[in-house]
């Protein structure tokens, strides 16, 4: 059984069920919508065909993993193992993870921090984190670019990014 | 407590003074200009060319941002949030009238100061020229008296929905007392123009300039322009006050800073708004680009502001918005 | 067909440096841009549109068609290096585009896309010159019953791109067309999913930041913990690129992609509404469902990377006959330019071609003009773009992702995008692991708003009678073709998956 449970199979039905869920919530979303009363087409019908649509094809995934699972077969692709989450077992799930909470960091602190700041501090540790040491490479790679990127947007493209504390760098660079 | 206390009086005499010299030196720096519709557009280009102009007095540059999203909610509120020290202002637009009606922002004329106005395009009741042959149309009159005969089978084209063409849809109605279908167009006036020249509505109330060249290939008829005057592009298209209906209603452009910005200091951009507004070069860019600048003082926008406000409100009830 | 003045107005394109000059730039500016995600040719355009101000008119289109034309490939060269398509119209170009980069093919995906849109370009180019008057009749004859079908035509290329499992690729199509519903209504303003509240998703979620969450951000989420699980390869680049263009047994194998993927966008292009994010799919699923291998699609192969190439490139021609002979743009990027012409008091509609038709000449001979100023940029670019695959992946990843958000951020400067496109990006990498197809995700947001807009439309227009829709003679014939597609689709998705079975038991 434990076998069966780790099979993409299994992914499958599992992923299946997730997307009826949106689909049925979604479906009592759309109840609530507002009615339009000139309208020939109610602001609730196409979502709620892509929902129903969405619900019928996880049903049928979620037949055909449950044949799958039944009976078995070494050779069919579906019943090897599917890939996992669990990030105390893989330290790269774990790394993932934690570049999501760099990412969420990043956009938390976008407007305060402002981009060139929290992009040298969030490439740092990511670099940090897939094992890159030699300090000097790193410090020049993530600053220079971010730096680049600034410029290139300002002057160039005429596109005003935040820079937080480091806004004092505009007016450097008007005044050149 | 005696030093203390003149060291209080001291600090708050080199504030005064601070402020007073910052208020004589403006502009120190360049200045941002907040457009909240994407570049490229109408409002970008006008906004451009007036930044352009507004520079050349104020001797500073002028940097356009185009803060988008949100149907021009997210720049508008960014001119509305920004700080009142003359170096951040925008363009309002037109559906700065809306916002509160549909319920989608509170943000209001209220909410900014406004510096003038710049630029109005009127809108124009215009339609397929077969349709209107096979009908016996030929001016608004009779057109009105034919949706009058057939009430809500007259379709319509404006742009987005609750944008400034298609509230131009519920004007004519409230004033002609007529009942129309508005079908709308989130892809803009062009692909409206082009589905009445093409016979699959019967018509478009969109500006002038932008159905221009369907009307000279005559594939479409303008009954009457919603101005007091007629387009001098179109000098045979009368208005529709000439045809007996008082219906006058445009989009309008203009220039706004944040509420609380020191007098002195919008003094000096009202200053700059004047002298761009007659800067040849932007006046010939804006005849090139078919829009019409209509200039208003800042009282007289502010009241334009909130006389538009109302109609506007009364247009969109009509349509059920 | 005015044969003297075409020649006068090519002669006058051709052989004025200032306009030779003004090509060159946009087109090395294009092909820059676009190779930056999230900064797409429409940028480029739009930004450059007040140094055009001061420019006569066929310089400064030249400059814009310029840009057009280079960063519609410029797209493709992220895409095919880094996993993020630079601008919408490359989205399917990393189909085989990447994974033949991963297999250190990096230099002949990069020529045989460069190639693809100078050919692709130049078809579009050769149309829009000969029969525009003819394809503009037709793009009069679209309306909101025919643009409906089109989507749905469109929407018919999903089964061919959604791998192995027909079931997940349906799921992550709706999926990604109820997705397109969130926001606002757009045909009434109704609030679908979120409340007034919501401003930064009241125009739904933005295209741009999904499409760099769902692909750029993804990638470098799975890219660290391959590096982690010690499973990411560092490619070298010992590919030697002796030869800037491709060779001739490559053309030789890619030539009838390029030429169906070219009309396929030039066709697709010309309809005022739809434009090379569209047609790109539409000629890839051609292309998959019309090879003997069509198996081999996916895995990296150079006729996936010229299908879609040639259509993004094709695009842009068509693109320009609705734009000169109705007014109506055919896409974004059009959009902006029609503003560029009446700003030089020349009013593209049915009246330019009587009017004004040695500037129309000029702008077809400026459209291969810029097509060619892309192939030189390309041939000298190519090099220098195929060494950032050799960059050190431990500082790829993080510079990609850096640049990436701030690509997400710059289109509406809006912090809420990246946040957008941080989701997205987590979904993507959740999705990529568990094998849903993201592509299909990818055409139901672009297909989607058409698709509903157009719906209520002519229903509204109908009131309400739906099978209206069967008394136009162009939306049968996309529905006709729909349907082929789908079911060859299915069939084929067989034969692939019994050839496989087969192979696995041969094993």
């Amino acid at each position: 059984m434990k076998k069966k449970m780790q099979t993409q199979a299994f992914a499958n039905l599992i992923g299946a069920l997730i997307f009826s869920a949106i689909s049925v919530w979604a479906l009592i979303q759309t109840t609530d919508f507002q009615e339009i009363k000139h309208s020939f087409v109610q602001p609730a019908l196409f979502p709620q065909i892509m929902a129903i649509g969405m619900l019928v094809f996880s049903l049928v995934l979620m037949i055909q993993s449950i044949i799958k699972l039944v009976k078995l077969d070494e050779n069919d692709p579906l019943s090897q193992p599917a890939a996992s989450l669990n990030f105390v077992k893989h330290k790269g799930v774990l790394a993932a993870l934690i570049v999501m909470a760099l990412c969420i960091f990043f956009v938390a602190t976008f407007e305060s921090l402002g981009y060139v700041l929290v992009s040298i501090l969030v490439s740092l540790v990511v670099m940090w984190l897939i094992g890159k040491r030699n300090i000097a490479q790193m410090l020049l790679v993530s600053v220079l670019v971010p730096l680049g990127m600034w410029l290139i947007f300002y002057k160039v493209l005429t596109v005003n990014i935040p820079m937080g504390p480091l806004t004092f760098l505009r007016d450097l660079i008007d005044m050149i | 407590m005696k030093k203390l206390l003149s060291l209080l009086v001291a600090m708050t005499f080199v504030c005064a003074l601070a402020t007073a010299a910052s208020a004589a030196d403006y502009p120190a720096k360049g200045i941002s200009v907040i457009c909240p519709w994407g570049a490229g557009g109408g409002t970008d280009a006008c906004l451009r060319a007036f930044s352009e102009a507004m520079s050349k007095n104020l001797g500073v540059t002028l940097t356009v941002d185009n803060r988008t999203g949100g149907g021009g909610i997210i720049g508008h509120q960014a001119i509305a949030d920004a700080e009142a020290d003359g170096y951040t202002m925008g363009m309002i637009t037109f559906e700065i009238s809306t916002y509160k009606h549909l319920g989608t922002s509170e943000l209001t004329y209220e909410n900014f100061e406004p510096l003038c106005r710049v630029n109005t395009d009127a809108a124009a009741i215009t339609v397929n020229a077969e349709w209107a042959k096979a009908n016996n149309i030929s001016d608004l009159a009779s057109f009105i008296d034919y949706c009058k005969a057939h009430p809500a089978e007259v379709q319509m084209g404006g742009s987005s929905n609750a944008s400034v063409w298609h509230i131009a849809g519920g004007y004519l109605m409230n004033a002609a007392d007529i009942d129309l279908q508005m079908i709308t167009y989130q892809e803009g006036a062009a692909t409206a123009v082009q589905n009445a020249a093409s016979g699959f509505i019967q018509g478009v109330t969109v500006s002038l300039a932008e159905a221009r060249s369907f009307i000279e290939s005559g594939h479409l008829i303008c009954l009457g322009v919603m101005d007091t005057q007629r387009n001098p592009l179109f000098p045979d298209v009368p208005t529709c006050q000439e045809q007996g209906y008082d219906i006058t209603y445009f989009t309008q452009r203009g220039i706004a800073v944040p509420k609380g910005t020191d007098p002195a200091v919008k003094a000096r951009l009202v200053e700059a708004c004047e002298a761009a507004i007659a800067d040849p070069a932007f006046v010939e860019f804006m005849n090139n680009n078919g829009q019409a600048i209509s200039y208003l003082n800042s009282e007289d926008y502010t009241a334009f502001l909130a006389q538009s406000m109302t109609d506007v409100g009364d247009a969109m009830e009509v349509l059920g918005l | 067909m005015n044969w003297s003045l075409l020649f006068d107005s090519y002669g006058a394109v051709f052989g004025n440096v200032q306009v030779l000059l003004m090509t060159l730039l946009g087109a090395t500016g294009g092909v820059l841009l676009g190779a930056i995600p999230g900064m797409t040719a429409t940028m480029g355009v739009a930004l450059l549109i007040p140094f055009s101000f001061g420019m006569d008119l066929i310089p400064s289109i030249g400059l814009l068609l310029g840009i057009y034309c280079g960063g519609m490939y410029g797209g493709s060269i992220s895409a095919i290096l880094i996993h993020a398509p630079g601008t919408p119209a490359a989205a399917a170009t990393l189909l085989d585009g990447y994974p033949m980069c991963q297999k250190g093919q990096a230099g002949k995906a990069l020529s045989v896309a460069m190639f693809s849109s100078f050919c692709g370009g130049m078809i579009g180019a050769l149309v829009m010159t000969f029969l525009s008057p003819v394809i503009a009749d037709m793009a009069m004859k679209f309306g909101p019953g025919e643009m409906f079908m089109l989507a749905v035509f469109g929407l018919s290329v999903i089964v061919a791109i959604s791998g192995k499992s027909i079931a997940k690729g349906m799921i992550s199509a709706f999926f990604g067309m109820l997705l397109c519903t969130v926001g606002l209504d757009p045909t009434n303003g109704v609030p679908r999913f979120i409340t007034y509240k919501n401003t930064g998703l009241l125009e739904g979620f933005q295209f741009i930041p999904t499409l760099i969450g769902l692909f750029a951000v993804a990638e470098v989420i799975a890219g660290v913990e391959r590096i982690l699980n010690g499973e990411e390869k560092q490619e070298s680049s010992n590919e030697k690129i002796t030869n800037v263009l491709p060779d001739w047994k490559t053309i030789k194998q890619i030539w009838p992609n390029i030429l169906s993927g070219g009309l396929i966008g030039t066709f697709i292009g010309a309809i005022p509404g739809a434009g090379g994010d569209i047609a790109v799919f539409v000629s890839y699923g051609f292309s998959k469902s019309a090879s003997k291998h069509p198996e081999l699609y996916g895995t990296g192969i150079p006729n996936g990377v010229a299908a879609t190439e040639s259509a993004n490139n094709g695009c842009s021609g068509g693109a320009m006959i609705p734009l000169l002979s109705l007014g109506v743009p055919g896409d974004s990027v059009t959009a902006i330019l029609l503003g560029a012409f009446i700003m030089k008091g020349i009013q593209p509609g049915p009246m330019m071609y009587i009017t004004e038709l040695p500037t129309v000449y000029k702008v077809f001979a400026a459209l291969m003009l810029a097509n060619l100023a892309m192939l030189l940029v390309g041939c000298l670019g190519v090099r220098i773009f195929a060494k950032i695959v050799s960059v050190e992946k431990k500082l790829l990843y993080p510079i990609i992702l850096i640049i990436s958000l701030l690509g997400a951020f710059s289109i509406n400067k809006n912090v809420f995008d990246i946040g957008v496109c941080v989701v997205f990006g987590i979904v993507g990498w959740l999705l990529n692991k568990y094998e849903f197809p993201l592509s299909p995700i990818l055409l139901a947001l672009i297909l989607g708003p058409m698709c509903e807009k157009n719906f209520v439309r002519f229903m509204n227009i109908q009131k309400g009678n739906f099978f209206a829709i069967f008394k136009s003679p162009i939306a049968m014939v996309f529905l006709t073709v729909a349907v082929v597609v789908v079911l060859f689709s299915i069939y084929n998705q067989n034969k692939i998956n019994k050839r496989e079975a087969a192979a696995r038991a041969a094993k």
